[in-house]
């Protein structure tokens, strides 16, 4: 039998407390204050005071010591593993063929096309039926959004922003902004998981509405007032909420059609490229508030406004088209 | 032993996972349930809701206190402003930017509870984002019902996020080391006389004593008898033993299992005279 020539788990644990002492010390260091506060000697002790840990783990079993003091060495070397083997401490050099955030963004978005061009359809159709619909029977605006709330909206664009606003609302809406669209795209990405219909249905949703807000405010006389408006922010917004829509499709189509893998297999693995998307397009919608809350509204003359909401426009479309082509990524298939 | 290969082939119905490392050692981590992450949660919530209303308050106060007019309202504006950003941290990038930092939030923390891939390793950001921006889809239809549903349905209680992020949540134990327990007082001459050289226990019934032994001081002697007779008898049958109070006997019995023949054993585990304890050597031989 092998207990025969195994120490008693007295004398065992007495013999070895002082390393595992110092091991939990130092894993307790590292997870409190992070791996660049071990000293140059302590760096040097871990790894071999991990591996006597495991040894002495492997012997506590073979020697059926008792349930606690097994359990203790388990999570004691769990818990070195994880330090050891932790993404913050060991960071592995970056290959030149990872492409960095800016250019990783744009990659991913391209490599699901399909999705994107679905999301933006279903945005826009619904879009641009809610505006020429509302500005042919401004009524039926009414059906989509509230009278109470389009009401006001329509007198403050008839006012115009010559005399601006003051910073204290710009401030406000800003965080308004924020707090609501932010969230609106976000909640439309993770709602994509049911098959994309969640997404799918806050796209359309959102499309008709803001169609329907455009083309009333429209009807009511102030077109160029609400264009002046939206044309510095739009391009952020509405394509990060399509871009969102189309990470949330993107990922519903994984789980209705997984091809070779199980359904979980195909969700993560799309979920690499999904997440670069989904918080390349939570920056958007950050810069897409700020413009809004602060330039917006400003009482910047219209051409201007005009003329910088065009470039903007021009530079997102050839940033997402263009960047990082010579990377060659985008061939590599997703999935 | 028919019933034990048994166990082997059909899978326990249990909460552990076991993960293999480079070193060959197998961990097992206990999966957190979800009324611990509940908690949890409800805790992070509680500390993020308290920061934002004393955020609150002391804007009400500070706008309340200005003397003009004018600025009192835009500085409750802008300060609004700043509240409805922080509204939005708290309920999208708090427990991104916790848990990619640190592996778990404070309210995890405080349950001894962290957040792991299911290969056992760290978290990185990506995966602190998946899981977390997927809590929208999770607490849906109210309360976090779906999530739960989820996480009945998964072996390792995951939730949506955690199955699309492929992360689990852990109970990372204590860390102190137990003592092992110890006969007292020693066995005497007599009760190693009639105690046979070699007790052979398996493992659940080893794990069953010591789990009784060490509840021992906190039962009660009544209860702690109460027990002991249950399962006293059958051992006695077993090993052949005169009958006697059945706690010690337990006590005796698990002392032997656990220590004979080891290297530095206690006396009370060795055998009674010098002819059995040649005995003994012959066997670690073997």
């Amino acid at each position: 039998m092998a207990l025969a020539s195994a120490p008693t788990e007295r004398a065992f644990a007495e013999r070895r407390e002082r390393d595992w002492t110092e091991l939990d010390t130092l894993v307790r260091l590292v997870q409190n204050r992070g791996a660049k506060a071990l000293s140059a000697d302590a760096v040097h002790r871990l790894p071999p005071l991990y591996r006597d840990a495991c040894g002495d783990l492997s012997r506590a079993q073979a020697a059926r010591y008792s349930a606690p003091l097994v359990d203790y060495l388990q999570s004691l070397t769990a818990q070195a593993h994880i330090v050891l083997y932790g993404a913050g401490v060991v960071k592995p050099a970056k290959s030149a063929r990872e492409p960095s955030w800016m250019v990783a963004f744009p990659l991913a978005v391209r490599r699901h096309k399909t999705a994107m061009f679905l999301a933006a359809a279903l945005f826009f159709v619904p879009f641009f039926l809610g505006l020429f619909l509302t500005l042919e029977r401004p009524e039926l605006a009414f059906r989509v959004v509230p009278e109470s709330m389009l009401r006001p909206l329509t007198d403050a664009y008839q006012q115009g922003f010559a005399d601006g606003r003051g910073s204290s609302d710009d401030t406000l809406m800003a965080g308004f902004y924020v707090n609501n669209n932010v969230g609106i795209a976000l909640r439309c990405f993770a709602l994509g998981i049911f098959g994309g219909l969640g997404s799918a249905y806050t796209l359309v949703q959102n499309g008709l509405f803001t169609g329907a807000v455009v083309g009333y405010v429209g009807s009511q006389g102030a077109g160029l007032n609400i264009f002046t408006f939206i044309v510095g922010h739009s391009t952020f917004e509405l394509g990060a909420i399509v871009i969102a829509g189309g990470a949330g499709l993107a990922m519903g189509w994984s789980v209705i059609a997984p091809g070779q893998r199980t359904r979980t297999a195909s969700l993560q693995h799309v979920a690499k490229d999904v997440v670069v998307i989904v918080c390349g397009a939570a920056v958007m919608l950050f810069v897409a508030a700020l413009v809004e809350g602060f330039w917006s509204s400003s009482s910047v003359p219209t051409p201007i406004k005009i003329v910088v909401g065009s470039l903007n426009f021009v530079i997102i479309l050839a940033y997402l088209c263009l960047a990082g082509r010579d990377h060659g990524a985008t061939k590599e298939p997703a999935r | 032993m028919l019933v034990r290969g048994m166990s082997h082939n059909v899978e326990a119905l249990e909460t552990d996972v076991a993960i293999e490392t480079p070193e060959h050692i197998v961990f097992r981590y206990r999966v957190a349930g979800p009324a611990r992450r509940s908690l949890a949660y409800l805790l992070d919530l509680t500390i993020c809701y308290t920061v934002l209303f004393v955020l609150g308050v002391v804007l009400v106060l500070a706008a309340g206190s200005g003397s003009f007019g004018e600025d009192m309202s835009s500085l409750a504006k802008a300060g609004t402003g700043v509240l409805l950003v922080l509204l939005f941290f708290v309920q999208w990038v708090y427990f991104v930017v916790v848990e990619s930092v640190w592996g778990r939030s404070p309210g995890k923390s405080a349950l001894g509870l962290r957040v792991l891939t299911t290969e056992g390793r760290p978290i990185t950001f990506s995966h602190a984002a998946l899981r977390n921006l997927l809590r929208a889809a999770d607490a849906l239809p109210i309360a976090y019902l779906l999530g739960i549903a989820f996480m009945a349905g998964s072996k390792r209680f995951q939730r949506i996020g955690d199955l699309v992020a492929g992360t689990m949540v852990v109970v990372s134990d204590t860390r102190t080391v137990a003592e092992p327990i110890r006969l007292w007082p020693p066995a005497s001459p007599q009760e190693l006389a009639f105690l046979p050289l070699h007790v052979a226990l398996d493992h659940d019934e080893r794990l069953a004593l010591e789990l009784f032994l060490r509840r021992r001081g906190r039962l009660g002697p009544h209860r702690e008898h109460e027990l002991a007779r249950m399962v006293a008898p059958a051992f006695q049958k077993r090993f052949d033993l005169p009958a006697q109070d059945p706690v010690r006997l337990l006590a005796l019995l698990y002392d032997r299992a656990q220590n004979a023949g080891r290297e530095e054993a206690p006396p009370s585990s060795r055998a009674a005279g010098p002819a059995a304890h040649g005995k003994t050597e012959v066997r670690s031989w073997r």
